[in-house]
């Protein structure tokens, strides 16, 4: 077998095993998919509030409930971008496993990405969710490229799985407490636009208030997906936040990759590794 | 003190069931090892003039090596280094100088290289997914050394049939007895067949059945013509250590102390034994005559019946055999013979007390 199909069993083994701890608490898929279920209904009724009101102002928020359930199902995918390699560190650490899998020939950074990798699954199973029952029950349509869509999502995604390689080299040598983790959740759901657009900021709080959104790479990913599945605009005109997307990618990648393998000799000086 | 003997590298006699493990090349090579745990953010603790302890000597340049098909004893108190030893090897834990090779491969530098020479059995419950039954863990750990379905299958099929582990397969980890669970992570030490295993207390919890079993599993794995296994064993049994290791390394306050086999380590620490004599068909008088020709010193007791007789000689030498045949010679019958060796606790008792003793000099 090559590197890479060891490296594929090794990440099918992981997403197997967590299928497997998944199955031993059935009912909680069910309540997960039924809370979604719940929370477009809800978003649908508000959005009512605002029919025939001045949103049109914003291109993107014409129809309030397509936006937000958009931004929903992206944030819920880049979420799990930035918090899951953490996690996966942290839970072995305090389930007391992280000792056995490190036993077996498999690589901390392959054991990072493989070990979240079924959150990723089941990011894509409820971000789905989120459009399927928009489109389903609330008759929310969706429009342009959905290739472009998805890549912005990739994109994005590796962006924030960088900050959460950060996070991960955080949790690896403080094991608790994580700065990055949550900087980037509050402040996405703040200044990235997922609830409201990012106009308001500049509006209301000031210049300096808005530029804030400038800094963080969801506002790039969800502006991206929206004016492609909403306005339905193709590669020329959703240049900029894909560029800005890819230099954000170009500076945290390599940075994260080279914090963590500092981390990760740190832990092993400290003999704390396996210490939670 | 450490007694180190230097191997004699013969890669023809590395799979040789004629030539003994100690004639064997080394399958762990461990140079002039130290290490000790730096405080945890130390500067940071310093800016903030936080109160900090001193960094921990764990191991001082520690050598030593276990060669092919040996079983190595590692024993010594609680906190004297035997858990950072066999972290260091397992790639756990950074060593702060000196060097680590298993199988040719440098423990930090080529650490995957060494992981998949080894397979690691710890006392420690917790490394399992406890909602999973014991064919997924072992499935999942079998996945991760790279194993094909069919080739963790076939293993694990074999590691449950052979650590009586078969009706159990089913059951989640969670709900098995201590000295199952115990079993089964000497089961997913073995998965990849391992050419080394480090195993930690390996028969803790077991009752005395089980640990029997284990112990002829471990030694049967050793002695195997085709592709004898290295065994690295640390226990506070000593009786354990005795009965499978062909050689014992005393550990004490991170440093060898003694390394050599069961048997000279005992007698290197106490030179005379107590011989305790059960006969039958002599009396006081007659037995005391056949032993007076031999020696001067020993103490006559019981009746006509069975009679008792103990005495003391130094370790090895003819004394025994000279009394025995005198009081076969006299029409005397032994029914039982008993010597009151050293015992492995004996040898670590003399090194603890040695080193309290230079420690106590030194202040």
């Amino acid at each position: 077998m090559n590197r890479v199909g060891i490296f594929l069993g090794r990440m099918r083994a992981f997403i197997v095993r967590d299928f497997q701890l998944a199955l031993s608490y059935r009912i909680q898929f069910l309540f997960r998919a039924l809370e979604v279920l719940f929370f477009v209904t809800t978003l649908f009724f508000i959005s009512k509030i605002f029919t025939g009101g001045a949103v049109t102002t914003y291109t993107q928020w014409s129809n309030p409930l397509a936006a937000w359930i958009t931004g929903l199902a992206v944030l819920n995918y880049f979420m799990t971008g930035f918090s899951s390699f953490a996690n996966a560190i942290r839970q072995e650490q305090a389930q007391g496993t992280l000792e056995g899998v490190l036993m077996t020939p498999v690589s901390i950074p392959t054991f990072i990405i493989s070990s979240s990798a079924y959150d990723f699954v089941q990011a894509t199973v409820y971000s789905s969710l989120y459009l399927l029952f928009g489109w389903l029950f609330f008759d929310v349509r969706f429009q342009g490229n959905f290739l472009l869509a998805f890549l912005f999502l990739i994109i994005t995604t590796l962006v924030l799985a960088s900050i959460g390689i950060l996070s991960a080299s955080f949790a690896m040598v403080f094991k608790r407490g994580d700065p990055f983790g949550i900087l980037l959740a509050t402040s996405s759901t703040l200044f990235s636009g997922v609830f409201f657009p990012t106009q308001l900021l500049n509006e209301y709080g000031g210049r300096a208030f808005g530029t804030i959104s400038r800094f963080l790479p969801p506002t790039y990913g969800l502006d991206g997906i929206r004016r492609v599945l909403i306005q339905g605009q193709g590669f020329n005109e959703v240049r900029e936040p894909l560029f800005t997307l890819l230099l954000f990618l170009a500076i945290l990648m390599p940075f994260s990759f080279w914090v963590f393998s500092r981390a990760v000799r740190r832990a092993k000086r400290e003999g704390s590794l396996i210490q939670y | 003190m450490s007694a180190i003997i230097s191997s004699s590298f013969s890669p023809q006699h590395a799979h040789d069931a004629s030539v003994t493990p100690v004639q064997r090349a080394a399958a762990i090579s461990i140079r002039h090892l130290s290490k000790t745990y730096p405080i945890p953010l130390a500067r940071l603790k310093k800016i903030f003039r936080r109160k900090t302890t001193n960094p921990v000597e764990a191991l001082r340049d520690v050598s030593f090596e276990v060669r092919e098909g040996e079983i190595f004893g590692l024993i010594g108190r609680n906190g004297a280094g035997k858990t950072s030893l066999t972290k260091i090897i397992a790639t756990l834990v950074q060593p702060t100088s000196g060097s680590v090779v298993v199988q040719g491969f440098d423990s930090v530098s080529n650490e995957q290289d060494v992981r998949a020479q080894l397979g690691l059995a710890t006392a420690e419950e917790r490394s399992f997914y406890w909602r999973l039954t014991i064919e997924q863990n072992l499935t999942f750990f079998a996945r991760l050394y790279g194993l094909t379905d069919r080739a963790s299958q076939a293993s694990i099929g074999d590691l449950l049939t052979r650590l009586e582990l078969e009706p159990l397969a089913r059951r989640r980890f969670g709900e098995l007895s201590t000295g199952n669970k115990q079993r089964v992570a000497v089961a997913r030490a073995m998965l990849s067949s391992p050419s080394i295993l480090l195993l930690d207390e390996p028969t803790r919890s077991l009752d005395p059945l089980a640990a029997a079993r284990t112990r002829s599993l471990i030694k049967s794995l050793a002695r195997d013509a085709g592709k004898p296994v290295t065994v690295l064993l640390t226990s506070h049994n000593l009786t354990e250590i005795e009965e499978l290791c062909d050689r014992v390394a005393v550990i004490s306050r991170g440093t060898i102390r003694a390394l050599d086999t069961p048997e000279h380590l005992r007698d290197l620490h106490r030179s005379t034994e107590r011989v305790r004599l059960s006969l039958r068909g002599l009396s006081h008088k007659q037995a005391r005559t056949a032993l007076s020709q031999v020696f001067e010193e020993f103490e006559l007791s019981g009746d006509e019946e069975t009679l008792g007789v103990q005495f003391t000689r130094a370790v090895n030498d003819d004394l025994l055999d000279s009394a025995i045949h005198a009081l076969q010679s006299s029409g005397g019958r032994i029914l039982a013979c008993d010597a009151e060796r050293a015992t492995l606790l004996d040898v670590l008792e003399k090194y603890e007390h040695e080193h309290d003793a230079e420690e106590g000099k030194q202040q």
